[in-house]
């Protein structure tokens, strides 16, 4: 497989600017069976080697679709599409000002990964968030890792996701983000890069949990043939971590917050809610009384409650503290929380680590506070803040991605060799106009996975979510996790926001059962230093 | 723990559910019953909009067609309006989205199929709305929400643990029950007074009545009776083994009351729904004075209501504050 990898043009930054592979035509190398002109060229692809055949840990898969045929194939995605429909898995979109609900898009071409790989990353992913907690940690109490130089001081004093609120609070176990729903992409060469880490109230959870069981509807005889790792026992990681943080002894009282029925995510958070077995409370629902507890309005009048699974943001949660308007919080939850009388997961403040800047530290911050090399690698990331680096970015826009350092949900991301004329200028303004509120980053060519798209499987480019817990006895995180496909021919952007599909994630082991509690295997597939798991 | 805001969701989805089939049920025996009368025995299609309550919404829409001196109002209209007709907030689709509405947002603390089955009863209607222009359509469209609430019942009963969540659902369901039960009598016996005792379709109209509320067979198992008059108002509305019949739905209220705390005030309004049922003078109501009975009846249960809504869903943090002081 010809990469080009090593053509771009050396730099005195250490960022390489590859040319993207060229999507094929379909044609002339065509691979062998159940898609005889499947051929995702020069990227990598999650099923198929460079050799047109399977990958190992796909290889079953890929010789049922050979005997199930293209007809079948489709009745079993319409099966998927009716039952997505009829228990009602829908996200909202926001056109104007009206949210609609649609059908959660859902490809049932499951993407495979082997497991010895996914241990790899599991133990990375771990690592990755034990060491984001530490730094947050020490951002809000003796910010070691600025007086020694790790990061620049600006990047926290002068970051909007800087709580002064959250200053010298200690919550149990010192960890602040809990719950960590993290991108995932591969490179051409097949390295796995941290895109990024949310830390704040990441989503998708529930579309994994829910793409599992109609996959099992809709593949039963595979569930037979393989060995594919669970994902329902998260539920249940989730709610002993909730119950591990309570601040009262006994049988906690846990809720999740909710900005309410008109919120994005709304599925998702009554889904939650629902399998937790926990009240699904609005801000209007809870109070903070004169002994700063938090207090649910229920049929037999106020009841305490212990731990608020927020899905509402930062700025949101408590109108005493930030913004006043807003309805959807409760006035007094800060002071409740600094008290310690209640536990919110995650915490506030726990977004300092996830914007894109702190983002380029991440693996600095791993050897200061762990010891060790991060075991997943991460994208080199220019911030247009340092001069150099603005004129570099400035120089090749064209063939970098463009992004604001603290938006999620990919809005205004600018794919360089994508973009129009026009939007290049436009956002080489922006850049200039406030250069600090951007990053720019080479152009990864995403890994690409069979699609159907309208009635023929394609290649097509996608991304993984998976989920980390993080408690102060134990971290977790989802067997696979929730990946994303960018619909359109060639798209890069799989964000479901801006119309990407999903598709369940396999994580298969091929050699039997592996040795319980054993360590993870050799050699990682990224180009990063593996190091002992952590979890 | 239940939160006063979940309790008063499944309260309304389990009245809304209820309007939706018990509407769905009136519509299909109108419509089977009026094929049995020939013309001029025929009650029309007002009655309907009598029962539902939208008399006036409906003037309001229809109203040009009324204008043109088209004074009865017609069937295709009248049923649009019930099904589905905009304007019309107590249309049958309307209270399938509001009890899938209502669910969703209790989602936390109903069966997860239940909450499934009421997003397919509202897709199937919606899906084959343009059906219902047919009168055999029609028919399918509205077994089809007969099917669908039925369905959502079975759920509950054979998966909800019989908690409070499953209390405040149960008693939304027979308050509105109960509610349908005496409108659908008020407004039959508005049309049968104004016919003589011997009328020999007397019997027909009192099976539809029946019929509407699915009672006919019970009745005919629990009566020896014919469907007329005195003992059809019997069975309706004192009955205490037809889960239809005024008495039974409230005595199932009072066993879910007791079920929950602090439900004093509302088991008492309960009872005296209950008295004011026991002591209908029936046979004579049939002759004189049902009309200003069911009225009291209506009021009896639409105190109930009253005082669920100010002891459980109602409170406010400063209300519940200035109790735990004053105690």
């Amino acid at each position: 497989m010809a990469t080009s990898l090593t053509s771009g043009r050396p730099n005195t930054l250490g960022v390489e600017l590859p040319d993207l592979p060229v999507a094929p035509e379909n044609g002339p190398d065509p691979v062998l069976e159940p898609w005889p002109s499947y051929n995702p060229g020069q990227f990598y692809d999650e099923m198929v080697g460079p050799d047109g055949a399977p990958r190992p840990a796909a290889e079953i898969l890929w010789r049922h679709f050979a005997e199930l045929g293209p007809e079948a194939l489709a009745e079993r995605q319409r099966a998927a599409d009716r039952e997505m429909r009829a228990i009602g898995v829908t996200f909202t979109v926001y056109e104007g000002t009206t949210g609609v609900d649609r059908p959660w898009p859902f490809d049932i071409i499951p993407r495979v990964v082997p497991a010895d790989e996914w241990h790899v990353i599991e133990s990375g992913l771990v690592q990755r968030l034990n060491a984001l907690n530490l730094f947050i940690d020490d951002v809000y109490h003796d910010q070691r890792s600025v007086s020694s130089g790790v990061v620049p001081s600006e990047l926290v004093a002068g970051s909007p996701n800087f709580r002064r609120e959250c200053v010298g609070v200690d919550p149990p176990g010192g960890i602040w983000a809990h719950i960590c729903g993290s991108d995932l992409i591969r490179d051409a060469d097949g390295t796995v890069y941290v895109l990024e880490d949310n830390l704040r109230v990441p989503s998708g959870v529930s579309y994994l949990l829910e793409n599992r069981m109609v996959a099992k509807h809709v593949f039963p005889e595979m569930f037979l043939h393989y060995s594919i790792e669970p994902v329902d026992p998260y539920i249940g990681r989730l709610a002993d971590l909730l119950a591990s943080v309570s601040p009262a002894p006994g049988d906690p009282t846990i809720v999740v917050l909710t900005p309410g029925v008109y919120n994005s995510a709304y599925f998702e958070h009554a889904f939650l809610a629902q399998q937790l077995g926990v009240e699904l409370v609005e801000g209007s629902d809870l109070a903070v009384l004169d002994d700063d507890c938090v207090y649910a309005r229920t049929i037999d009048g106020l009841e305490r409650v212990d731990v608020i699974y927020r899905r509402i943001d930062d700025l949101f949660l408590d109108p005493e503290v930030f913004r006043p308007d807003s309805l959807l919080g409760v006035p007094g939850l800060i002071r409740a929380w600094r008290s310690g009388r209640v536990a919110l997961v995650n915490a506030p403040g726990a977004g300092i680590a996830d914007d894109k800047k702190v983002y380029s530290y991440v693996p600095d911050i791993i050897r200061f506070f762990l010891g060790e090399e991060p075991i997943l690698a991460t994208v080199p990331t220019l911030r247009c803040s340092d001069l150099e680096s603005l004129e570099f970015v400035r120089a090749n826009i064209g063939r970098m991605v463009v992004k604001p350092a603290n938006e999620s949900g990919g809005y205004g991301v600018l794919v360089g060799p994508q973009a129009t004329a026009d939007q290049l200028a436009h956002a080489s303004q922006q850049i200039e106009d406030d250069p600090k509120r951007w990053v720019a980053q080479p152009v990864i060519p995403l890994s690409t996975a069979p699609t159907l798209c309208a009635g023929e499987v394609a290649p097509r480019h996608v991304d993984l979510r998976p989920f980390t817990l993080l408690g102060p006895e134990r971290a977790y995180v989802t067997r696979g996790g929730l990946t994303r496909v960018a619909r359109r021919k060639g798209s890069l952007v799989v964000n479901s926001s801006q119309g990407g599909g999903s598709k369940d994630t396999w994580v298969v082991d091929t050699t039997g059962p592996a040795p319980s509690g054993g360590p993870a295997p050799a050699a990682p597939p990224s180009r990063g230093h593996p190091g002992e798991p952590i979890a | 723990m239940l939160l006063a805001r979940m309790a008063e969701a499944v309260y309304w989805a389990g009245r809304h559910l209820e309007r939706a089939e018990g509407t769905a049920r009136i519509v299909q025996v109108h419509t089977d019953t009026h094929v049995d009368l020939p013309v001029g025995e025929d009650v029309g299609w007002e009655p309907l909009l009598a029962i539902v309550g939208v008399h006036s919404e409906f003037a309001e829409r229809y109203s040009a067609a009324a204008e043109a001196g088209d004074t009865a109002a017609a069937e295709e209209d009248v049923v649009e309006f019930l099904l589905h007709g905009d304007g019309n907030a107590s249309s049958i689709l309307s209270a399938v989205a509001a009890g899938r509405e209502n669910l969703r947002t209790a989602r936390p603390v109903v069966p997860r199929e239940a909450w499934e089955a009421s997003n397919n009863l509202w897709l199937a209607c919606s899906d084959h709305m343009d059906e219902v222009k047919s009168r055999q359509g029609r028919v399918q469209w509205l077994r089809r929400v007969i099917a669908g609430c039925q369905r959502i019942n079975g759920i509950l009963l054979g998966t909800m643990s019989r908690d409070e969540a499953m209390s405040f659902l149960s008693i939304g369901q027979n308050l509105e029950r109960a509610d349908l039960t005496t409108r659908v009598l008020d407004v039959r016996s508005e049309s049968l007074h104004s016919q003589h005792g011997d009328d020999p379709y007397d019997v027909v109209h009192w099976m539809a009545v029946l019929r509407s509320l699915a009672a006919y067979q019970p009745f005919r198992r629990a009566m020896p009776a014919r469907p007329q008059g005195g003992a059809t108002l019997r069975f309706l509305l004192q009955d205490d083994r037809f889960p239809r019949a005024v008495s039974a739905c409230l005595t199932e209220t009072r066993s879910h009351l007791k079920q929950l705390a602090r439900s004093e005030a509302a088991l008492e309004a309960c009872a005296t729904a209950s008295m004011v049922v026991a002591s209908a003078a029936v046979p004579r109501l049939a002759l004189d004075g049902l009309e200003e009975f069911l009225d009291e009846v209506q009021v009896a249960l639409d105190a109930i209501h009253l005082r669920i809504d100010e002891t459980y869903f109602r409170p406010s943090f400063v209300d519940w504050h200035a109790q735990s002081e004053a105690s």
